[in-house]
């Protein structure tokens, strides 16, 4: 692996694989639902360039987290559409904690007042 | 596997990701248009939202991607494509270290099979073998009795297994063969822990041990047997006796003897008698014994020792002095690892040269690369990776030599038959190319890599940037420090190669000149021998000269046959020809203490000298009427008659042979009798009949095609009696056994040669297209100035020439001296033949200069135009 990672990310690492684990767990969807689904639910509090989502859908689907196959989609054209397997349930909620214990930590530095 | 699979399905998996971006896109740009947005700016508006679809995707790909293997890949590819750009050089190369790897394989399989491989059987290293230390030396031989004593008191082991070696004559349905057989003791089989492929072993039960059963080999059951699966429980015959056949041994079981394979086993009772056994003079057996688990070899040797003891105070007429020792498979392989070593080193010496010839290819061709490489650094390749690019072409170049080398070595160790001696019996190591020598040749090729890729690769990553770029004269600087000792090593070459030429010159003139000794008969004549044993049949001494008159009549009758007559002895046999008569000459004065001469003889009946063609100095030969007599007759040679008669004619005289008053009656040429390259001794000749053996030699002279005869004759013998055993021999074969070992080492140095010379001009031209390269400038700039091809042809080839001409003078003066030790193998030369010098130089200077035309060739193809502006 290279030792700089050419995918330009907005978030902190691992931020987009964890919301999409989240997104694919409410329900299988195709590239192009997933990124409005994730727009939808970060009331596009979160700006995300809808194309970084396909590496980070491969990494995913290498780690074995994520599965796809080809279905038609309502628009009638050929989608892959992504489903999340048990593997990235287990990947997912440990993340999910992992993510909470470094938030519990940012937020108590940041919080005023206390020493 | 799914990683592999889609490294190899990489094109498909584009285009499913492009097919899912370009629906990703089209869905998009759908929403927007039902916003109310134009169709060319909705377009434009995806795009933006969805990113560089180029770099997404790329970086999609590169999630899969393995990027050791597939930069490996790609190295290979390349490597691929620029040997493949430059044919001649890859196939000089390639032959180059296939040779050196073939003939290392090939010799390393020799020492393998010779020296390294322990004893077939189970848990070799539980094995050791028994020795006696004496005060003549090591002994390999023992007693039964010996072996009985040990194998029953010593604790130590489990078992020891002894065997002799003995040769037979086998029988099958009309045919007759010799075989070689050891006689065993009968837990032979269970000590080594051999199982049978067919049938069983010899039984442990003593009251079996007498029975008249066989194991035979693997190889003689596929050969005489043709791999009859019913043969177990089938009789056979050998030596005229029936045997049944118990077991085949398992194929790549040969008996103990590396090189000399046993056919048959039979157990030893069958063979010797109780008094035999019981002998402690007749020292027969080889021993070999397995270790109890648990027992060390100093624990074994050391109750052997006390055993010994014992035995040689029980004993002391035949078992004194008589040490016994053991010699585990770790010491005995300790032992072998001398000679090995030697050869290794030799090996290693020849792959060097091989190497380093290659090397200086490599190095030839880099400067043209040098270039390359610099651009390829200045655009930012890493230096690492460019140099696991020089070596991953190393390692193609090695591999595939390594493989054409295999196949080379396995063509090399099929020839082994035309290297053993012509022989009755199948000799010949068990040759394979086992895991071990595989490995041993993936390590050369290692090695190979090392010494031919890393030197030019470090060399080429060497230069500073600049430079290189910008002109190659700190190149040349650099580059040319390498040129002298390249050029020291090209002449050394050519100096080895030319003193191995003067020695192949030098044994092949001798071979041709050992064809035209006198061997006191004549070589040329259709004689065929037929080595009857009719003792084997039990005859008596008596009944045979019975036989032996009536196969002669028989034989004379056949048409085509034009003389036939018999001898006890064959010309130029191995085997046999130093049994000596006892001679007593009256008047001759014998040195104290000697009761009589012994001289080496031969008994040979009526017109045995006119049918090998052996003349008459004087006298008259047998004849049929010396049959009947009983009066002594005897025929002497030349030197015989001078030694014993200097001063007056030996014809007439008399002499005490075996006991016998005999009577000179002839005097004929002396003759060679067991070697071509002996020197003359006296001989003698009785009459056939009047030395009654069992065993005799029919020689039958065709009139035409020996081979034509052969049949017929052996059906007239087997009329007479078919259970005779018949060998067959022609003249063509005794002469091929003669001169076998000469031919041999002729045409081993030979071969030798021919690979040096082979070296030589390989690396004579890595140096000549390394200089061309070099000066292609000043070439360029010579031909600009006027310089015509020829010109440039000649100034090339003149600095072939130069190096030639210094390395064969070299070579020559180092074969006037070193060619002194050659005197005693060369027969009719002298080793400062003229001839053999003079062909080794011609050789040599014609063989540089093809080399060193080639790259001349290119030298004078240059374009002055493209050479100057190259810089």
């Amino acid at each position: 692996m290279k030792s700089q990672e050419p995918v330009q990310r907005d978030l902190f690492p691992g931020a987009l694989e964890m919301m999409v684990l989240r997104t694919l767990q409410r329900e299988p969807l195709h590239g192009y639902a997933l990124a409005q689904a994730i727009k939808r639910y970060s009331n596009d509090l979160l700006h995300i360039e809808e194309g970084s989502l396909y590496p980070a859908l491969q990494r995913l689907l290498k780690s074995g987290s994520v599965n796809a196959e080809w279905r038609i989609s309502s628009t009638n054209r050929r989608v892959r559409v992504y489903r999340l397997t048990a593997d990235g349930a287990r990947h997912l909620e440990r993340e999910v904690s992992h993510f909470e214990r470094m938030l519990e930590g940012i937020t108590r530095v940041l919080a005023p007042g206390e020493s | 596997m799914n990683w592999l699979a889609r490294i190899f399905h990489r094109r498909r998996f584009r285009s499913e990701l492009s097919e899912e971006i370009r629906a990703h896109l089209d869905e998009l740009t759908e929403q927007l248009v039902a916003k109310g947005i134009s169709p060319e700016e909705a377009r434009a508006a995806a795009r933006r939202e969805f990113g560089n679809v180029f770099r997404i995707e790329e970086d999609s790909v590169e999630v899969w991607r393995w990027p050791r293997l597939e930069d490996f890949l790609i190295d290979i590819r390349y490597g691929l494509r620029l040997l493949a750009k430059d044919p001649g050089f890859i196939t000089i190369a390639v032959f180059t270290l296939a040779l050196g790897i073939g003939a290392n394989t090939a010799i390393f399989t020799v020492a393998d099979a010779a020296w390294l491989r322990s004893w077939p059987g189970q848990s070799p290293k539980q094995l050791a073998k028994l020795l006696a230390a004496t005060p003549q030396g090591t002994d390999n031989y023992f007693s039964f009795p010996d072996y009985s004593d040990l194998e029953r008191q010593v604790h130590s082991f489990e078992g020891i297994a002894a065997w002799s070696r003995h040769a037979k004559t086998l029988r099958v349905g009309t045919d007759s063969q010799s075989v070689l057989d050891d006689l065993v003791s009968p837990n032979y089989f269970t000590v080594l822990g051999v199982a049978p492929q067919l049938g069983h072993v010899f039984s442990l039960e003593p009251d079996q041990a007498c029975t008249a059963v066989v194991v035979i080999s693997d190889s003689l059951w596929k050969r005489a047997f043709h791999s009859d699966r019913d043969l177990v429980g089938k009789q056979v015959s050998l030596n005229g006796g029936s045997y049944t056949v118990i077991g085949v041994a398992p194929p790549h079981f040969h008996g103990l003897e590396p090189g000399v394979p046993t056919d048959l086993w039979l157990p030893v009772a069958t063979e010797y008698d109780a008094s035999q056994l019981r002998d402690r003079h007749n020292r027969d057996f080889e021993l070999l014994a397995r270790l109890r688990s648990g027992v060390s070899p100093g624990q074994a040797r050391v109750e052997l020792q006390t055993v010994g003891r014992r035995l040689a105070d029980a004993y002391p007429a035949t078992d004194k002095a008589r040490d016994i020792r053991l010699l585990s498979e770790s010491e005995r392989l300790r032992k072998a690892i001398v000679p090995v070593f030697v050869l290794m080193t030799l090996i290693g010496l020849v792959m060097l040269i091989c190497c380093a010839n290659v090397a200086g290819l490599i190095l030839a061709r880099s400067q043209t690369r040098h270039r390359e490489i610099a651009v390829r650094l200045a655009l930012g390749a890493g230096r690492f990776r460019l140099l696991r690019q020089l070596l991953t072409e190393s390692s193609l170049l090695a591999v595939s030599s390594a493989l054409l080398g295999l196949l080379f070595a396995r063509w090399l160790l099929t020839m082994q038959p035309a290297f053993m001696p012509p022989s009755d019996f199948a000799l010949g190591l068990d040759l394979r190319i086992n895991l071990s020598v595989i490995a041993f040749t993936v390590l050369l090729s290692a090695l190979t890599v090392l010494v031919v890729g890393l030197a030019p690769a470090l060399q080429a990553l060497k230069p500073d940037l600049a430079s290189a770029l910008k002109d190659d004269t700190f190149s040349r600087f650099s580059l040319a420090r390498g040129f002298g000792t390249r050029s020291l090593f090209v002449v050394a070459e050519i100096a080895m190669s030319v003193v191995l030429l003067t020695a192949s010159g030098l044994l092949v003139r001798s071979l041709l000149f050992s064809h035209r000794i006198d061997l006191g008969f004549d070589s040329q004549r259709n004689l065929i021998f037929f080595d009857l044993a009719p003792g084997v049949a039990n005859y008596h001494a008596e009944q045979s000269a019975v036989y032996f008159t009536l196969v002669s009549r028989q034989i004379a009758a056949i048409p085509g046959v034009s003389r036939a007559t018999f001898a006890r002895r064959v010309l130029l046999s191995d085997s046999g020809g130093g049994a000596t008569l006892p001679v007593s000459i009256p008047g001759v004065e014998l040195p104290q203490g000697q009761q009589n001469i012994p001289i080496k003889f031969n008994a040979v009946a009526p017109g045995y000298f006119q049918t090998v063609g052996t003349h008459l100095l004087g006298g008259r030969f047998f004849s049929n009427a010396d049959i009947s007599s009983t009066a002594g007759v005897v025929i002497i040679s030349s030197t015989l008659a001078l030694r014993y008669w200097p001063r007056h004619n030996a014809l007439g005289q008399h002499l005490i042979a075996a006991g016998k008053d005999c009577e000179v009656v002839g005097i004929v040429e002396d003759a060679k009798i067991n070697h071509i390259h002996e020197s003359t001794e006296p001989y003698l000749y009785v009459p056939f009949a009047q030395v009654p053996s069992n065993e005799g030699t029919l020689i039958v002279e065709a009139l035409d095609d020996p081979r034509l005869l052969v049949a017929s004759v052996r059906n007239r013998i087997r009329d007479v009696n078919p259970d005779v055993p018949v060998t067959v021999r022609t003249l063509p074969y005794l002469m091929r056994q003669a001169f076998w070992q000469d031919q041999m080492s002729c045409s081993f140095v030979v071969a030798l040669s021919l690979l040096g010379m082979f070296l030589a001009a390989v690396g004579l031209y890595g140096v000549i297209a390394f200089t061309v390269n070099q000066r292609r400038r000043e070439i360029g700039i010579r031909m600009a100035l006027g310089a015509e091809n020829r010109n440039v042809l000649a100034l090339i080839l003149a600095e072939g020439l130069k190096l030639t001409a210094l390395g064969t003078v070299i070579g020559l003066l180092v074969s006037l001296a070193a060619m002194r030790i050659l005197a005693g193998a060369l027969y009719g030369i002298k080793p400062t033949d003229p001839p053999a010098f003079l062909t080794a130089a011609t050789i040599a200077i014609l063989v540089a200069a093809v080399s060193s035309y080639f790259p001349a060739r290119r030298a004078a193809r240059v374009d002055p135009i493209d050479a100057l502006r190259y810089e």
